[in-house]
């Protein structure tokens, strides 16, 4: 356990200085970083909903398109101090999971395909709605993160902290549930629905908990995105890719972990984005999706899971030695 | 406790239950038989909540349960067991004990989670893992556990015996009786046989195609010449 707490502090010592120390100067590097983190924060997010919800997603852009405009919007008409707009956002998108709550009836595809068309709505709504969202024009010159206690948070170093502590408090909350009883319910309800229905738990209710959670998670990420490209238009906040990079991220992280969908993020988009476009400045997501293909083949479980396999083995050979 | 009046369910042109009212009182053990098809699952499935039945009326302890969900009639003290042990795979023994504490009737201790394990046989399982390291017996010993768990005020057993060898049947029927004993519940039990549904309940309700063709103790129940015909499949004398 002291070894677990003293690894964890190691990590954020590293995490909140080293990586601000070693590559502050490099702006490129640092977008790269934040922009993976973001992904992250969202592969986090819709890993909570299937490990613990049991419901795989395919409509996460439309949360994260739903906090981005809400944050946006919330500062820049209504006056809204940006740390609560973030809040804000998180919460109009748990709201607009809300209207979701029907489609838990479905199951497995069904439910995913539901999702899909769902996000679908609110990019529709976020162009036709023009007296609010401007449409397709987009918004611009969206505020940007304030100074605080005379450090600049709209810096590169300044959001790269905000979105890593977004993340980790994500993380923090994720174990937190699935240690709870509420998580050894959800993990029940994988088993059997009716068999944790007959022992008392409200599966329904515990699943939409989650949803509420994963869609309030994927706002505040989406929100944070806002201020920090300073930019929104509907192709871009509901874009297609705010779903599909997370579970590409997540399933090759390892989706059953909670490390696992943030490091699948690092990794997946930092080698694509640093490695293979420039080994292929077109057509680079080919060697990307070749990866994946090949994580799912040769290891389901995740990136984790080849280290995990690989510890023993080192283990058992140097007590043989 | 149990009040059900004129319950009727349908599964397309299959009558499934057909005007069955049955009660049963605090405390008491009710052995519920009748033929494979005969609606005995199905009925639990209505006490139970898992199934809304199309007529009739379900009063437990007072009140009118006919619209409550599963989950809350498991609170208000319906423990039920499955025909098929479901239990929860990923989890350990004591895991699934811990589930159904602190989501049933009321949150229980350890101590008391402590002695449920004990009475049903399962003490030094508790840290197994349920999927893989359990026996049949000790599987069908989980579900009664759990169901014990949810602090119930009735029992629903359906076919807790069912493939059990003669010797784990007549310990598993003991069990029964002690827990009965120990926390003085009504007790519904499912079971095809007839000797074990003698021993240990004072009273018998048979179904056939979905009605309640008898009710009463378990000697005249079952010499009744249209109970001895729904096994058998003869038909009584007129």
């Amino acid at each position: 356990m002291a070894a677990r707490i003293v690894a964890w502090l190691a990590f954020a010592v590293a995490a909140y200085a080293l990586v601000p120390f070693a590559f502050a100067g490099n702006l490129y590097l640092m977008s790269m970083i934040i922009a993976s983190l973001t992904i992250g924060g969202i592969a986090l997010a819709w890993a909570l909903l299937g490990n613990l919800g049991g419901l795989v997603s395919f409509g996460h852009a439309a949360f994260f398109g739903v906090g981005s405009y809400a944050s946006a919007l919330l500062v820049m008409k209504a006056g809204w101090p940006i740390g609560i707009s973030l809040l804000a956002g998180g919460a109009c998108a748990a709201f607009a999971a809300v209207l979701m709550l029907p489609a838990l009836r479905l199951r497995g595809p069904y439910f995913a395909l539901a999702v899909l068309a769902y996000a679908h709505i609110f990019r529709i709504i976020a162009t036709e709605w023009k007296g609010l969202t401007n449409g397709a024009g987009g918004i611009g010159n969206i505020p940007r993160f304030p100074v605080v206690f005379g450090y600049d948070f709209s810096s590169k170093t300044g959001a790269y902290w905000i979105v890593l502590s977004l993340v980790l408090a994500f993380a923090l909350i994720y174990a937190w549930i699935r240690s709870s009883h509420l998580g050894l319910a959800l993990r029940a309800m994988h088993d059997s629905e009716e068999a944790t229905r007959a022992v008392g738990v409200n599966s329904t209710l515990a699943k939409a908990l989650m949803l509420f959670l994963s869609a309030f998670m994927t706002g505040m990420v989406g929100a944070f995105n806002a201020h920090y490209i300073n930019f929104l238009e509907p192709d871009y906040a509901f874009s297609g890719l705010w779903t599909m990079l997370p579970i590409v991220a997540a399933i090759f992280g390892g989706y059953r972990t909670i490390s696992g969908p943030l490091i699948g993020a690092v990794v997946v988009y930092l080698l694509d984005q640093l490695v293979f476009k420039a080994m292929m400045p077109i057509g680079h997501q080919i060697v990307l999706g070749a990866l994946l293909g090949a994580m799912i083949l040769f290891a389901p479980q995740g990136l984790l899971s080849i280290f995990a396999r690989r510890r023993p083995r080192m283990a058992s050979a140097s007590g043989d030695a | 406790m149990l009040e059900l009046s004129d319950i009727g369910v349908r599964f397309g042109g299959l009558r499934a239950l057909d005007g069955v009212s049955l009660s049963v009182a605090d405390s008491e053990i009710v052995g519920l038989v009748g033929p494979n098809g005969a609606g005995k699952t199905t009925l639990f499935n209505v006490i139970s909540g898992n199934l809304r039945p199309q007529r009739g009326s379900l009063r437990f302890a007072g009140a009118d349960i006919g619209s409550v969900p599963a989950y809350a009639r498991a609170r208000l003290g319906i423990g039920r067991t499955f025909q098929i042990p479901q239990p929860m795979h990923t989890l350990t023994v004591a895991e699934n004990l811990a589930v159904a504490q602190r989501f049933g009737a009321s949150r229980v201790d350890a101590q008391a989670a402590a002695e449920i394990l004990d009475l049903v046989q399962l003490t030094g399982l508790a840290s197994r893992d349920a999927a893989t390291s359990l026996s049949l017996a000790e599987l069908k010993a989980l579900e009664v556990a759990k169901a014990l768990a949810t602090r119930p005020r009735m029992l629903l057993l359906d076919e807790v015996l069912a493939g059990l060898e003669a010797v784990a049947k007549r310990r598993f029927t003991q069990m029964l009786a002690d827990i009965h004993a120990r926390y003085k519940l009504a007790i519904v039990i499912i079971e095809h046989d007839i000797e074990t549904i003698s021993t240990l309940c004072p009273r018998a309700a048979v179904l056939n195609f979905g009605q309640l063709i008898a009710d009463g103790t378990p000697s005249v129940v079952f010499s009744q010449p249209d109970v001895v015909a729904s096994y058998t499949g003869t038909v009584p004398d007129a």
